[in-house]
């Protein structure tokens, strides 16, 4: 965690959260001389490996065995060298450019160990030294891209090749007395650091380190491959540059281990170890090429980052600073969560929510907080790792406000939500009501009425004229009430709009509306209960304020464009002066739009 | 006559049965909904149905329903549809696949039970019925440009008479004219509202109410 001077301070929880891994933020003083000072070391190695190679070990070394040789050797050693620091330059992500420039320099050592005529001290740290190219690499691939290892086992993994190869040196330096080595190859006098020769201890950890790198090989292959084939889109992408040529890198050192199990002493001149030495070599310029590819491509994307606020404009639409994040990433996947402290939940820059963005492999969840507050989560490929740091104070300010913009929008179709809820309760107490009165009061007074018919019928037989007059004005006063309940209820909310849709039930209010009514209804289809409720009672508080004011009739159009069921009423009567309000809140509440003239009224209610 | 009842509320099924027997009708059996209907019209096969419009489970138009399956696999047995709707678009639906044998009447013609009886013999007949209650809307209803405007009096009178449902040879008995003053009066209501003339006079039952609620 680091405070800025803008007051935004970031947390950074990525996959596996590491945050006392790698090099840490303000650097140590030593490290920036010790960078700048690698290079010319570097080239100082390379030149005496060269002159080496040409001279004294020229049947001892592979790059003494011919020019192409010795080119490929050079080329991936400083490769190696410029690439890392070209990545520990752009990036202060963890340690990966300084391994990568400690493995150039390394990479050299077998060449040394070949310089006959040279000092032992140095021929016995070159034997020292060889041995660590492998589990620098090594690190170097796992901890790619981000520069850290994401995860306990890989770091147990990276951490336990490293321990063998320094078991092995250790080893060897003490009790290898390369005189008495029968397989010994380049160095076969000078071990300066001896201290009592053990030939049989010392064959056993030849043969043991032998094996080990064959295991830690094809380790390496597999979790590359693993890691090619569990990633998808930009973030298998941005692996492809490195991963491929560890790969080869891998095969090649496996290869080279196995092949000196069955051969001991390990013949420059030999085709097959000439073989693996090109194709080590080949892989480890493509890794490095891989490496300075990315530092570049990191500069890249942080001048993108850079100038999205520059290109944003005064007034950006929700969500365009995530498009541009992702465009300057080159990361389509890219996700910006805002959070919403009152409801403890995320949305997108539109105010809908989305679940809490995690982490997946080769994605990133960068935290975004304002003084302990949190902004937003975003979720990127892991192409900039420390995403947060290249975010200036007006990207941020440009966060904060999308955020407020997020809420705002999140809170609106909240209360739109509601609205629509409250009209949809209301609607289906209306539909309750007309069903109680239909199935409970009218059946009834239907049962009653038919009771009465009988004891009509039975006055009639008994010739009981006072009591059957009296009763045939019962079954007329009935009938008449059963007349009411049913325009009652059907005025409380029309069966046949539940039943048949919107088309029959603006035909059947046009067969008693008391001004002729003209259906223009292009719309056969069903729409959600709430949309054909709010469409029919406009339709006919529209006729009824039509008829008030003395038209001679009423135009009703129904149709279905571009989602949105659009219902139009028109009338020759007089100018309106009511404000239909009522019409307006229900559209309203289903995000529709409500047009009101004089003689004409209109409806748009989106409907999917 | 022989007819099923099918009304799922007991009390108004009690008094449609009672009011049908007083009035000489054989209720052979009863049914609660549209499944019992079905297994009962199979088993009794009566001469017509009477079946409630609403019932189990959805309460919405399973006498509809209904009905279309009766008259599709017992072409011979008639349905009427008694509903508390006044909705022309439930009968239009009614008649659209087979419109012989089959009526809608409001339920409260029930106890005016001549008119129920009247329509269950027409139903016997082939004819098919409709509540002159929906027919008297539609008449009413208010156009612009009424094309209704041009009929007369006694031509409105057939218009509404062939809508119900009535044959030539019913309407002539009704208004105690011949069946050819009827054809006549026809040919000349169908000639001036532009429709065509069907040799069938169930079809034109349909083209009649669509025409009106046009």
């Amino acid at each position: 965690m680091a405070s800025t001077n803008t007051g935004i301070t970031l947390v950074d929880t990525r996959a596996g959260g590491c945050h006392n891994h790698g090099v840490p933020r303000v650097l140590a003083s030593w490290v920036r001389p010790a960078r700048l000072a690698a290079a010319p070391l570097g080239l100082a190695v390379a030149v005496g490996a060269l002159l080496i190679a040409a001279g004294p070990g020229m049947f001892t070394t592979y790059a003494g065995r011919s020019g192409l040789a010795a080119g490929l050797m050079v080329t991936a050693g400083l490769a190696l060298v410029l690439a890392g620091l070209l990545a520990s330059l752009t990036s202060q992500a963890g340690p990966a450019g300084d391994l990568a420039v400690l493995a150039g320099i390394v990479w050299f050592a077998p060449v040394w160990v070949g310089w006959e005529v040279g000092p032992p001290l140095v021929r016995s740290i070159g034997m020292l030294a060889a041995g660590f190219v492998f589990p620098l690499l090594f690190y170097l691939v796992l901890a790619f891209p981000g520069g850290r290892l994401p995860a306990m086992g890989t770091r147990a993994l990276a951490w336990a090749v490293y321990l063998e190869a320094a078991l092995a040196a250790l080893g060897l330096a003490l009790f290898r007395d390369p005189y008495l080595d029968p397989a010994c190859w380049a160095n076969c006098t000078d071990n300066v650091f001896l201290v009592r020769s053990l030939p049989a201890l010392a064959r056993a950890v030849t043969a043991a380190d032998r094996w080990f790198t064959v295991a830690a090989a094809t380790t390496l292959l597999a979790v590359c491959a693993w890691r090619l084939l569990a990633r998808r889109g930009r973030a298998r992408v941005v692996l492809v540059p490195i991963v491929l040529p560890a790969m080869v890198f891998a095969a090649a050192t496996g290869a080279h281990a196995i092949a000196l199990s069955r051969i001991p002493l390990e013949d420059p001149g030999n085709p097959a170890f000439q073989l693996i030495f090109d194709v080590q070599n080949a892989a480890v310029i493509l890794l490095a090429a891989g490496l300075a590819m990315d530092a570049v491509m990191t500069v890249v994307h942080r001048r993108g980052v850079a100038r999205i606020v520059a290109n944003l404009g005064e007034a950006p639409a929700p969500g365009s600073l995530e498009s541009a994040l992702a465009r300057a990433l080159g990361d389509p996947d890219l996700r910006v969560a805002y959070w919403l402290p009152d409801v403890q939940s995320y949305v997108d820059a539109q105010g809908r929510p989305v679940a809490e963005p995690a982490a997946a492999p080769g994605r990133l969840v960068t935290a975004l907080m304002q003084q302990d507050r949190r902004i937003a989560m975003v979720s990127h490929a892991a192409t900039l790792p420390e995403l947060e740091r290249e975010f200036g104070a007006a990207i941020r300010l440009g966060l904060e406000n999308e955020r407020l913009q997020a809420e705002i929008l999140f809170q609106l179709s909240e209360v739109r939500a509601s609205r629509a809820r409250i009209v949809q309760a209301g609607d289906a107490e209306r539909r309750r009501l007309e069903r109680n009165l239909h199935d409970g009061a009218q059946q009834r007074i239907l049962a009653l009425s038919y009771d009465i018919r009988l004891a009509h019928a039975s006055a009639e037989a008994d010739a009981d004229d006072r009591t059957r007059l009296f009763l045939e004005q019962a079954l007329a006063d009935v009938q008449a009430g059963l007349g009411d309940l049913r325009e009652l209820a059907h005025g409380i909310y029309p069966a046949i709009l539940t039943e048949a849709g919107l088309g029959p039930a603006l035909a059947t209010l046009a067969d008693s509306a008391s001004i002729p009514v003209e259906l223009h209804d292009t719309v056969q289809r069903r729409y959600p209960e709430v949309i054909e409720t709010a469409a029919y009672l406009m339709v006919a508080e529209a006729i009824e304020d039509a008829a008030g004011r003395g038209a001679g009739y009423a135009a009703v159009t129904v149709a279905h464009r571009d989602g949105r069921l659009t219902v139009t009423v028109e009338d020759d009567g007089q100018g309106r002066s009511a404000s239909m309000t009522e019409i307006a809140d229900r559209v309203g509440a289903l995000g529709g739009i409500v047009t009101i003239e004089p003689t004409w009224m209109g409806v748009e209610i989106p409907c999917g | 006559m022989r007819v099923v009842v099918a009304e799922d509320i007991m009390l108004t099924r009690e008094g449609i049965v009672r009011l049908l027997r007083d009035a000489g009708v054989e209720v052979v059996a009863e049914a609660e909904d549209g499944e019992a209907l079905l297994r009962e019209v199979r088993q009794a096969q009566p001469d017509v149905a009477v079946v409630d419009i609403k019932m189990p489970p959805t309460h919405t138009d399973e006498g509809l329903v209904a009905a279309r399956a009766i008259r599709a696999d017992h072409p011979e047995i008639g349905v009427l549809v008694l509903s508390q709707y006044i909705e022309p678009s439930y009968a239009m639906r009614l008649i659209q696949d087979h419109p012989e044998r089959v009526g809608y009447l409001l339920k409260e013609r029930v106890f005016d039970i001549a008119i129920v009886v009247d329509a269950l013999r027409r139903i016997v007949d082939g004819e098919t019925v409709i509540d002159p209650t929906i027919v008297a809307r539609l008449l009413s209803r208010r156009r612009r440009d009424d094309p209704l405007a041009g009929l007369t009096d006694r031509e409105r009178e057939v218009l509404g008479l062939v809508a119900e449902g009535m044959s030539n040879r019913a309407i002539a008995a009704r208004l105690f004219v011949t069946e050819r003053t009827v054809e006549a009066h026809v040919t000349q209501i169908l000639l001036k509202l532009g429709l065509a003339e069907s040799p069938d006079q169930h079809r034109r039952v349909l083209a009649v109410l669509t025409f009106l609620r046009a």
